[in-house]
């Protein structure tokens, strides 16, 4: 009997000290200006910020000179269906090659159509003729654009002939059909169905804002505590003696609670808002972001030990922003990832998160398939949970130290 | 200035590098990493062998050809055989593969029939490049099946083999990629993102070296130190700084251009030249942040912010013109945006040094923004009063 009610009492104890941690955290959040910045300026206007800068999803029109030597019916008859693709746009008509170099040099126009002045004697023998184009490599987005309008140019004038010369030898109808394209073949883009740039991208950053704020706020929290009070910094003075975990978890709460709320702002609203990918069954998210959160705030605050400054976090580890956006494999495939690199992403919660995220919000995957991602993550929630308790006590004792030395 | 005085302060501030690692580590280790890393990350240039499926329906010794033909392509690789086409699609959530390709039940029967029978691609564009990769080799694949088909057709009504050419693809396109021939990734990426790390280490230090005199009230000292001139002060304090940062950068263009073989058509010592007035244009930029918010917290949140923005101003992801209008003009604010057209131009494209001067003209107005914050970040020098919280 005694034995319950002293259990019961550690307990309420704890819970006790739990929420007075807790309140302190916050209290500490909203008193700092650099933290709210992070937290809610930098966590709010981020994604208005980049949907607005990327909101087109795509280029149209890509200035592209022409140059025609053949001027001929079929050669005219390519250019105009070249133009009418969304992708470009014939903005310069060139005499010859060199008029329309010198455009392409002074990045007037991002391509060149050429066709030789044999190409239309060469499809008239029935012989195979060529066309030259040339690409602008300062952006994936114009070569990309380029080759689609060519080659989609280029098939059609190319069933439209072989359909004339068969005709020519004496095969008609359905029965050349059934030559030219024995095969037919259909193309669907299951996910992403338009190729959006900002489709592709924004989910990947948009977890990757939740990580970097969580980290650099959390960061900045640890260096002002230590700066201000050298000793006892991470904790409170009425705590002493007692479990650290109280600690670690109490301010835990403190940024969970905050953060479901921005969260679901910059995930729920947000997607919807500027309609990017947003398939996803909402609870199989929430359900997946809970660990991603309390995995990225113990990854945070066993990280924090390092950071000695206030200002020092962002400077140090800014660019590991980049470092961690390319190692998330949403756009040089996990697949083709040197092992080394894979399995130290595997590491940071921003490589699940962002997988798991585009799987779920842009595929509309379930838990289940998202299996992997989530495991993950629920492992390193508990493993930097101990770390961060470590690293913790470690400052302590050594802070101790110093002022006994002292 | 006085040569003594600018001597005191270069050696003052060497003292200050040597006593803490986030000297040498947000300079030398980072650029450092990160050329290590995005180096061996892109090292196969394009992504190869990229995982897909075959969702084979039909099973026939034509169908069983197709996944042969696929691997022999470059860009991908069948994985796995599905039996149906929801197997491959829950395959492609869990993003195992990106793309499949399904071979419809009495595919053989149908073509031998001269019924026509569809084949179809899925692909998973939320991954957009191992979509599109995955989607043209597939393409390919079946172009080529139904080439080969109009060719034995052909062979059978005794053509020659240049009628058979000139007849299954009538015309060819004969593609350039100037300044990248074989469309490397790498390539593309890592001749701007290196020097967009290299902007971001570059303000952060030069707002940082200044702003902790500010906070830890040493200003007056450094002032003294430099017989009370604020130039002298500036330039002896990141003189080191520039002199570091165009090492770093220098070294990055020398490994580039001269041991990868990074494509570089336009002349080397023009985009060095660049390069260090690139270096100088954001040194410029850092003192014009610390001494607009001379508060070192909110100078550094606002280089920081600037810092990141800058990858998406360079505008090589996502060109600038495909932007809303409002969003275009910013780019101007951006050095990068200018470095990276003097980039076009020099490596890519090597046209003149008439298309790039006013670029260069450009990165130099940068060098003028300190003269705006002069007598504010001098007063809040001598004054020390920084903000506690």
């Amino acid at each position: 009997m005694k034995k319950s009610s002293q259990f019961l009492k550690y307990i309420h104890e704890g819970i006790r000290d739990l929420y007075w941690v807790s309140i302190n955290e916050f209290r500490h959040i909203f008193a700092d200006r650099g933290v709210m910045l992070i937290f809610f300026v930098a966590g709010l206007a981020y994604p208005l910020l980049y949907n607005g800068i990327y909101k087109n999803e795509a280029v149209y029109e890509i200035p592209v000179a022409a140059v025609d030597d053949s001027h001929s019916l079929e050669s005219r008859e390519f250019l105009r269906k070249f133009n009418s693709a969304q992708e470009v746009k014939i903005s310069n008509r060139c005499l010859n090659l060199e008029e329309a170099q010198k455009l392409f040099r002074a990045q007037k126009v991002h391509g060149i159509v050429y066709i030789p002045s044999v190409y239309h004697i060469k499809l008239r023998n029935m012989e195979q003729a060529t066309i030259s184009i040339y690409n602008d490599m300062s952006s994936f987005l114009y070569y990309k654009g380029m080759t689609m309008a060519t080659s989609y140019t280029m098939l059609d004038e190319m069933n439209k002939i072989q359909i004339e010369r068969y005709n020519a030898a004496g095969i008609t109808g359905e029965q050349a059909k059934m030559i030219v394209e024995a095969i037919p073949s259909s193309n669907t883009a299951l996910f992403n169905p338009g190729s959006g740039f900002a489709s592709f991208l924004l989910p990947a950053l948009l977890i990757l804002i939740i990580h970097q704020t969580l980290f650099f706020g959390i960061g900045m929290l640890a260096g002002t505590a230590r700066e201000e009070n050298k000793s006892h910094s991470q904790i409170p003075e009425r705590l002493h003696g007692k479990g650290i975990y109280r600690v670690v978890l109490g301010k835990a709460i403190a940024y969970f609670v905050l953060y479901i709320a921005i969260s679901a702002y910059i995930l729920g609203f947000i997607p919807k808002l500027f309609n990017l990918p947003h398939i996803g069954n909402i609870w199989t998210l929430f359900h997946f972001i809970v660990p991603f959160l309390i995995a990225t705030i113990f990854f945070s605050m066993s990280v924090s030990v390092f950071i000695k400054n206030r200002e020092t976090g962002l400077i140090a580890f800014l660019f590991f922003t980049l470092i961690l956006l390319f190692l998330s494999g949403f756009s040089w495939p996990q697949s083709n990832m040197p092992v080394f690199w894979r399995y130290l992403s595997y590491l940071f919660p921003s490589t699940h998160g962002i997988q798991g995220y585009i799987k779920i919000n842009s595929t509309g995957a379930n838990l289940a398939q998202v299996r992997f991602e989530y495991v993950w993550l629920w492992a390193q929630a508990a493993f930097y949970f101990i770390t961060a308790s470590f690293t913790l006590s470690y400052i302590v004792k050594r802070e101790k130290l110093v002022k006994t030395e002292e | 200035m006085t040569y003594g005085a600018f001597k005191n302060v270069w050696k003052r501030e060497l003292r200050v590098m040597f006593s803490r690692p986030i000297y040498l580590f947000s300079t030398v280790i980072v650029m450092g990493f990160c050329c290590v890393f995005f180096f061996t990350l892109f090292r196969e240039g394009l992504p190869e062998r990229l995982p897909i499926a075959i969702v084979d329906l039909d099973n026939s010794a034509i169908s069983r050809r197709f996944s042969r033909e696929l691997n022999a392509t470059p860009m991908t690789q069948v994985v796995v055989q599905c039996s149906s086409y929801p197997e491959a699609r829950d395959m492609m959530q869990r993003g195992k593969i990106y793309g499949f390709i399904v071979v419809p039940d009495n595919f053989y029967k149908d073509m031998l029939s001269n019924r026509r029978p569809d084949i179809s691609f899925y692909v998973n564009n939320s991954y957009l490049i191992a979509g599109t990769l995955s989607y043209r080799d597939m393409l390919t694949m079946s172009t080529l099946a139904s080439g080969a088909y109009q060719r034995e057709i052909l062979r059978a009504r005794g053509a020659g083999e240049e009628a058979i050419m000139g007849r299954i693809q009538p015309i060819m396109i004969d593609s350039h990629q100037i300044g990248n021939p074989w469309a490397n990734y790498g390539v593309y990426l890592i001749n701007v993102i290196l020097p967009g790390v290299l902007q971001l280490m570059i303000i952060l230090m030069t707002v940082f070296s200044i702003g902790i005199e500010l906070k830890n009230k040493t200003s007056r000292d450094w002032l003294h130190s430099a017989d009370g001139s604020l130039v002298t002060a500036l330039c002896g304090k990141l003189l080191p700084y520039t002199i570091l940062f165009v090492i770093l950068g220098l070294a990055g263009n020398v490994f580039l251009y001269k041991f990868a073989g990074f494509p570089m058509n336009g002349s080397f010592l023009r985009y060095s030249a660049a390069t260090v007035l690139f270096v100088l244009a954001h040194q410029a930029i850092g003192i014009f942040m610390i001494g607009l918010f001379p508060v070192l917290r909110d100078a550094i949140s606002f280089g920081a912010l600037y810092g990141i923005l800058s990858f998406t101003y360079a505008g090589f992801t996502f060109p600038i013109e495909a932007m809303p209008r409002l969003a275009q003009g910013a780019s101007v604010l951006f050095p990068i945006r200018h470095y990276f057209k003097i980039y076009v131009n020099e490596a890519l494209l090597g046209s003149s040094f008439a298309h790039s001067a006013i670029y260069f003209a450009a990165l130099a107005a940068f060098l003028l923004l300190p003269f705006i914050v002069y007598y504010k970040l001098k007063r809040a020098l001598i004054h020390q009063n920084y903000p506690l919280k």
